[in-house]
């Protein structure tokens, strides 16, 4: 296998990807290690419409009650049945793991999300700031796998809506 | 095609097949900073070769993601109150697949003046593999439901 064998790179493409690896392996530990069941983590995270176009755009969803941002006009308040433009309905969860995934430690090699259980309360508008908690729940081994298990919960820090519940197990090295 | 003739309403049988999307999983969004840069598993050849896999492989996230652009083409702004989806990633999508979403009603509960939909959800491989496996609960026609 090669760095550049799905996509064409130059040498110093390839020397800049060998790199950038390089530096999150350096610091890396395995998850499992670095969970406590009872761990809570929380974080703030403001949905402007510009990162409402980044995760859009990596899944091609071009849905406009999503536009909160167009190139041209740049900011405008779009549209949706709700009013104003609105976050899609899973990008909460996608950020979940910037939280469980305590961005103050190494980077966690050798994990991947197995599954969610997520329940989607209320839309959330574009230009919310929401608090995003995890809590460990469980951390279990199951043939010969190991599992953490969080909670999660969406808060609009502004008026305490509560947007979403998940739970979520990620697989461990 | 009228997307309006997409939404599920109450008369909508068990049974019905929701309209599936296609996507390929492109390493080049498979590997975006949003995305899945934070992995290299999910990006680098050479890393992903070194952890087992065969290919890198997409976050499950992206997945999810399909499959709820499929749901919202479907239920609409009931997508966003008070809706459930379950997604369980039963084998990995690799890099250059092409991924097909798939939904079909299973069951209408009766809720207030509506019903609870539930809706099994999939996605495969172009060799009909499974990928993502679960199930959306949405309300159709509930009045006040979620007020």
């Amino acid at each position: 296998m090669s760095t550049d064998q799905l996509r064409p790179m130059s040498p110093v493409q390839i020397a800049q990807t060998r790199d950038f690896i390089d530096g999150l392996e350096a610091g890396a530990a395995t998850y499992w290690d670095m969970v406590k069941i009872g761990d809570e983590l929380s974080r703030e995270l403001t949905i402007s419409a510009e990162l409402v176009i980044l995760y859009a755009d990596g899944v091609e969803d071009f849905n406009p009650w999503y536009e909160g941002w167009r190139m041209n006009s740049w900011k405008i308040p779009g549209q949706s049945p709700f009013g104003g433009a609105i976050v899609p309905p899973l990008l909460v969860s996608h950020f979940v793991l910037s939280v469980q995934f305590d961005h103050t430690r190494p980077f966690a090699i050798g994990s991947i999300h197995t599954n969610h259980d997520s329940e989607i309360l209320a839309p959330i508008p574009i230009g919310a700031t929401v608090r995003i908690t995890t809590r460990a729940t469980d951390k279990y081994v199951k043939r010969e796998r190991r599992y953490v298990r969080h909670s999660v919960t969406v808060e609009d820090v502004g008026n305490g809506t509560l947007y979403f519940r998940e739970t979520r197990d990620i697989l461990s090295l | 095609m009228d997307l309006k003739d997409l939404l599920v309403t109450r008369d909508t049988p068990v049974g019905y097949e929701l309209q599936p999307l296609k996507k390929k999983a492109a390493i080049q969004l498979m590997g975006s900073r949003l995305w899945g840069r934070f992995n290299p598993n999910h990006w680098d050849t050479v890393y992903a070769g070194a952890t087992g896999l065969k290919a890198p492989i997409q976050t499950g996230e992206m997945s999810s993601a399909y499959i709820s652009e499929m749901c919202v083409n479907h239920f609409g702004e009931a997508m966003f109150t008070g809706a459930r989806i379950v997604c369980k990633y039963i084998a990995s999508t690799l890099a250059n697949e092409v991924i097909t979403t798939h939904g079909v009603v299973r069951e209408k509960i009766p809720k207030g003046d509506g019903f609870r939909f539930i809706v099994d959800i999939w996605t495969d491989n172009e060799d009909g593999e499974k990928k993502t496996v679960g199930f959306v609960e949405v309300d159709v026609d509930v009045m006040g439901a979620h007020a």
